[in-house]
């Protein structure tokens, strides 16, 4: 039997049809504008796929928070652990977390945007898988499935074996709405994958294991580090499990450097990169794409900026990535913020993706 | 418009051409991997038959291809040469290109050349079981029905990932009466020793052959037969280029560029051999010879000339070849007999003197090729094969440019018809362009065993 905790957003979503570009802190003003709640709609499409499925308990909050969309799908089995009273809210969200934290569920599927997933990721981190049903305006974090049936398939597929590293992501929704992306990552979270459906059999050895192809990825990396070499590691859990490897500490979410086997600085601005690049400081950076949109530089990783790329030579920039994450991400961006040194990748670029191995993958280039 | 050049089956050759007779100085010799000395026949005598032995190391330019063998071989040798009139059409190149088409063998490969003389040799030694690897089930299903033909037992060590993907392969295998087990095994010390290491690793063919030699070394009725790299396997395979000689012959023409892809090399030689024997005695000083190898296992264009193991577990002689370092463990790619870290010595000291040269492609390129070849010439060849279809595309476009009328002859090793999960994966977009990061490993490279 399977413990899934359920909880809907049911505001996510509402700012988008109405030209709100998120709706944290905007609900009233949605409202105002005629935005109906789309939420729960979305949910009842992926809980109407899991009506029949025996092995799924549910747990989930009062009313329009999960409840009613059980009750609609026709889903019986079902507890409800959080009572919400007035609106609902964030702080509802995190209160409903802890409930299912502490019941201890399996999987937590929720519906709702980048906000949403935040969150559930500030009670949750990677201590419970979460998979997100996406309603909201801005899904730019890779807890979510591509749609809600297919989350449904993930929750019905899901086991422990097959969980991946997605990254929640923080956007500037002040930016955002002025026509600006910013983003940062926010965390990582563990999130279910459809592994065995997607792959063919030829992938299965390479491929089934996360885990694995890190380590692979972390002991090539460790095989060719060069002595007085400054290598910068930037976030992700790739990269960590280059740090790992070497025996040193990293931080997940931030840039940090590494020179002769030992740390140098970790959570990195710009500047004290750009300082610990004087006097003609040999260099190489190790980059993962970020984001379910893959980008290698632009989000999550500004640190990095034109000039320092510029200093340490695009052809010192090193990006690893999994096997898995690179067939999630059919194209990869850059966006250092100055798009003539984002041409000079080229259309293309080798990503380790194991021991002694790289793929040859597309970078999109604007025309 | 003549399509087939036919040879008649009394035209096929009586003797195997060896390169080495017109080499200008001689091979490197094998080292001993523990002593690091010279090898000498009686450390071979434990795994492989006495003439097996001699033909490795012999510099006699001819060697008498036995009746028993020749009997098999015209099974189906002569193998047609086709001219490519389809696909010269299709590019519209002034090129002419010819084809030598291997997959008419039972096997559906040119594996047999070499798998029924090897069997036929160690049947003549008394041994009484032969234990081998293969890579993508191509070596494994020809040394099966060799081994059945001359009444031996057969195991065969199937690289992990191959067997997987392969089953038709293995049943192959089974039909002809050999025993099929997936390498790393439990059944050897190496193959235990490797899954302590890593209970997942999805096998090479490195790992194989050390599993295939302990098997034989620790069983007295039992030898070893390699199925690619070694020099009487690239021996055995030169009736490829010795008829394609003659059928070209037939209608007046030389090839300008001979291509072949690699592996272990034994096609490539088998192909290449008799006309790089003609550049080495002056005869056609100018013929282009062209290797095409992947991307993700890229020995003869990124690799090092150097000594390195034959296999995984250090069981074999130190050869000297191109490698990629044999702890080497190339991607899963769907041509699994091209994933091999060295090559066979002489095709690589051919290559070292600019005899011979190398290119390297990426998959997706290489299935538009395949694509390219069946719907033009109907033939489905083997993702291996396909490398040599896409080098032979590419110089036949070259010549589009130029307007030169060369003519290209490539070896159309095998057949495509169990690796339809390949071409399935490259109709949905799934296939990977592994390559080697080889900027980043030349400081790694480093960890091959140093010969003074």
């Amino acid at each position: 039997m399977k413990r899934i905790g359920f909880l809907v957003n049911p505001i996510a979503g509402m700012g988008g049809a109405v030209g709100l570009k998120g709706t944290d802190g905007k609900v009233e003003e949605a409202r105002r504008r005629g935005a109906q709640p789309r939420a729960k709609d979305r949910a009842r499409i992926a809980l109407a796929l899991l009506v029949h499925d025996e092995n799924l308990d549910f747990l989930t909050c009062s009313g329009e928070m999960g409840e009613d969309t059980l009750k609609e799908a026709g889903i019986q089995r079902y507890q409800v652990l959080y009572r919400f009273e007035g609106d609902s809210s964030a702080h509802d969200t995190s209160l409903a977390t802890h409930m299912f934290l502490k019941a201890g569920v399996d999987l937590i599927l929720f519906c709702g945007g980048d906000g949403t997933a935040r969150d559930i990721f500030d009670v949750v981190g990677r201590d419970i898988p979460i998979l997100g049903i996406p309603a909201g305006v801005k899904m730019y974090s890779a807890v979510f499935a591509i749609d809600p049936a297919t989350a449904a398939e993930l929750v019905m597929r899901y086991d422990i074996q097959s969980l991946r590293d997605s990254e929640v992501v923080d956007v500037d929704e002040d930016a955002y709405r002025s026509g600006e992306l910013k983003t940062r990552l926010y965390g990582i979270a563990r999130t279910p994958a459809l592994m065995g459906k997607i792959q063919l059999s030829k992938h299965v050895f390479e491929e089934a294991d996360e885990d694995r192809a890190k380590k692979e990825i972390a002991r090539f990396i460790h095989e060719i580090m060069i002595p007085d070499v400054l290598y910068i590691l930037g976030a992700g859990t790739t990269t960590e499990s280059i740090a790992r490897k070497l025996g040193v500490h990293k931080t997940l979410l931030g840039i940090d450097a590494v020179k002769n086997g030992k740390i140098v600085g970790t959570d990195l601005d710009e500047k004290t990169l750009w300082t610990l690049l004087r006097d003609g400081q040999e260099a190489k950076i190790f980059l993962s794409p970020i984001g379910a949109q893959g980008f290698i530089l632009g989000r999550g990783n500004q640190q990095i900026s034109p000039r320092i790329v510029k200093r340490v030579g695009i052809r010192n920039i090193i990006v690893v990535a999994t096997p898995h994450k690179l067939r999630e991400t059919p194209l990869l961006y850059v966006d250092s913020g100055d798009s003539v040194l984002d041409k000079v990748f080229g259309d293309s670029v080798q990503v380790i993706s194991g021991y002694r191995m790289a793929q040859r993958r597309k970078i999109f280039q604007s025309l | 418009m003549q399509t087939k050049i036919l040879l008649d089956e009394e035209q096929m050759p009586k003797k195997w051409y060896n390169v080495q007779a017109d080499l200008k100085s001689p091979l490197d010799p094998p080292l001993h991997p523990k002593t690091q000395k010279p090898i000498g026949p009686e450390d071979l005598a434990a795994i492989f038959p006495m003439e097996l032995i001699r033909q490795e190391v012999t510099t006699d330019r001819h060697i008498d291809i036995p009746e028993e063998v020749q009997d098999v071989l015209r099974l189906w040798r002569p193998s047609p040469l086709y001219r490519a009139h389809r696909l010269e059409k299709f590019l519209k190149t002034p090129a002419r290109i010819y084809y030598k088409w291997e997959g008419v063998s039972p096997a559906g490969s040119h594996k047999p050349n070499t798998s029924i003389p090897q069997a036929y040799y160690n049947m003549k030694a008394g041994v009484e079981r032969i234990a081998t690897e293969t890579g993508a089930g191509q070596w494994g299903s020809a040394l099966a029905f060799a081994t059945m033909l001359f009444g031996l037992q057969c195991t065969i060590y199937m690289v992990r990932s191959s067997y997987t993907q392969k089953p038709y392969r293995k049943s192959m295998m089974h039909v002809w009466g050999a025993e099929c087990i997936p390498s790393p095994s439990t059944k050897t010390n190496a193959g235990r020793s490797m899954l302590e290491k890593d209970p997942d690793t999805p096998g090479s063919l490195g790992m194989a052959i050390s599993e295939a030699v302990e098997d034989a070394a620790s069983h007295s009725n039992t030898n070893y037969a390699l199925g690619s790299v070694l020099n009487h396997v690239c021996l055995h395979q030169t009736v490829i280029g010795l008829e394609c000689r003659e059928q070209l012959a037939m209608v007046d023409d030389y090839p300008d560029v001979v291509i072949g892809c690699v592996g272990g090399g034994s096609n490539f030689a088998g192909i290449s051999f008799p006309f790089a024997g003609d550049k080495l005695t002056g005869k056609h000083k100018d013929v282009d010879i062209v290797g095409a190898e992947p991307a993700s296992c890229p020995t003869l264009t990124k690799g090092l000339y150097t000594y390195d193991l034959a296999d995984e577990a250090g069981y074999t002689p130190l050869l000297k070849m191109f490698t990629l370092g044999h702890d080497f463990v190339p991607p899963s790619m769907h041509a699994g007999g091209l994933r091999y870290h060295g090559d066979s010595p002489i095709v690589s000291r051919l290559v070292h003197d600019g005899v011979m040269r190398a290119v390297a492609y990426h998959q997706s390129e290489v299935f538009d090729a395949a694509q390219t070849f069946a719907r033009s010439e109907g033939i489905i060849v083997a993702p291996e094969t396909a490398h040599a279809v896409k080098a032979a595309i590419d110089e036949a476009l070259k010549c589009k440019k130029t307007g030169e009328e060369k003519s290209i002859l490539f070896n159309c090793s095998g057949h495509g018809n169990f690796d339809m999960t390949a071409y399935d994966a490259y109709y949905a977009g799934s296939l990977v362009d592994y390559e080697y990061p080889d900027e980043l490993i030349k400081e790694a490279i480093a960890r091959i065993p140093k010969i003074s």
